[in-house]
């Protein structure tokens, strides 16, 4: 009896055996297929790793050349503003002697009236005197030419003024620095924890993120005094304990 | 009145600018600081300063720390402080007012409304 319950148990037994036979002739090929998957990703996987490494080293590149351009642009600004500062002495010098030519020409209107008087009676004497005031006047002249030199002034101020424009791309390409220095970090962090062999360790502690406080990312060269207005209303119309209530 | 101006910008080029444009409105007394701890250090070794003209973003010290550094020492409390700055948007201009700033320049700026803005500050005082 004991006997056919253990050759009932053993068939049992092997029934399942041939069920997992069955069940592995199955799933054998989805585990090779599965391999076949991992042997095609890992190569995959290691480009993705290479690209990224890439990509990352290639950044501190990108980086020097933003702040080249900065150095460069703030070196171009400050030489311009020197050409600027020397012209501007120079039409002051010209506009001082002008100044002088016409307090010459003031006075000698005066002289010559003095002299029209002078020489009332004598017509020949008065008719030359008018000759020689009109072929030696030039005070028109002289007024239109220190407007000129004037306007020429204001403009190179001008020009001092809209120099301003250096200070805010300054800020965009800091903004823009510390984007791609937080790209950096980030891609540097996907590698060390795809593949710590891959990257230098030494150089992810060299990424200095820059401190957003030295710089406005929103800065931007915008003519619109719109955001001069709403500083110019806040400051008027708003009283302590509405920016108290504002701010907290 | 003798004026004599804290001109504060980490920008060479802004520093040159405001001082240019003090020159320009008759204003030759004025120094220069490239960031508040430097402003801050002028400010204590010459009492002669009576105007701070400052930017907001700096490093080592913002312009607002320095605006709030002012404001908290009994001997500066009183100076009139005009920011300059690229920030534009309401919840910064509000909270450089709650520092106490006397007035607020969003650059970039023009000339005449600097000169406006000092003249305001003066009144002000």
């Amino acid at each position: 009896m004991k006997h056919s319950e253990n050759l009932v148990q053993l068939f049992d037994r092997l029934n399942e055996l041939k069920y997992l036979f069955h069940y592995g002739q199955k799933i054998i090929p989805i585990i090779q297929s599965l391999i076949d998957f991992m042997k095609d990703t890992v190569p995959m996987l290691e480009n993705i790793n290479s690209s990224i490494s890439d990509s990352a080293s290639k950044i501190p590149k990108a980086q020097n050349q933003i702040h080249d351009v900065t150095s460069a642009t703030e070196m171009a600004t400050i030489e311009i503003m020197d050409i600027v500062d020397v012209i501007s002495n120079d039409i002051s010098k010209i506009e001082d002697e002008i100044s002088t030519l016409i307090a010459k020409e003031e006075r000698k209107k005066e002289i010559f009236t003095k002299l029209r008087i002078m020489f009332g009676g004598n017509a020949e004497a008065v008719a030359l005197l008018e000759e020689l005031d009109k072929e030696t006047a030039i005070f028109n002249q002289l007024s239109q030419i220190l407007a000129t030199v004037q306007k020429t002034k204001s403009d190179a101020y001008n020009i001092t003024i809209a120099l301003q424009v250096q200070d805010i791309t300054t800020q965009q390409l800091a903004a823009v620095n510390h984007l791609i220095t937080s790209v950096q970090q980030r891609l540097s962090n996907l590698v060390l924890e795809i593949d710590e062999t891959d990257i230098d360790v030494k150089d992810r502690k060299k990424i200095v993120i820059p401190d957003e406080e030295t710089f406005n990312a929103e800065a931007k060269y915008d003519k619109d005094d719109s955001r001069q207005k709403l500083a110019d209303q806040l400051l008027n119309k708003t009283s302590q304990d509405e920016i108290d209530k504002l701010f907290s | 009145m003798d004026l004599k101006f804290l001109v504060v910008d980490d920008s060479v080029t802004m520093r040159r600018i405001v001082s240019n444009s003090l020159k320009n409105l008759g204003f030759e007394n004025f120094v220069e600081a490239g960031d508040g701890k430097e402003a801050l250090t002028i400010l204590t070794s010459d009492s002669s300063i009576n105007f701070v003209i400052t930017d907001w973003n700096m490093p080592v010290m913002t312009g607002l720390e320095l605006i709030k550094a002012i404001r908290s020492d009994a001997a500066l409390s009183k100076l009139p402080v005009l920011m300059v700055t690229t920030r534009g948007v309401k919840d910064d201009i509000i909270e450089a007012l709650n520092a106490k700033v006397n007035n607020y320049i969003v650059k970039p700026f023009t000339p005449q409304v600097l000169k406006e803005k000092i003249e305001q500050c003066l009144a002000s005082a």
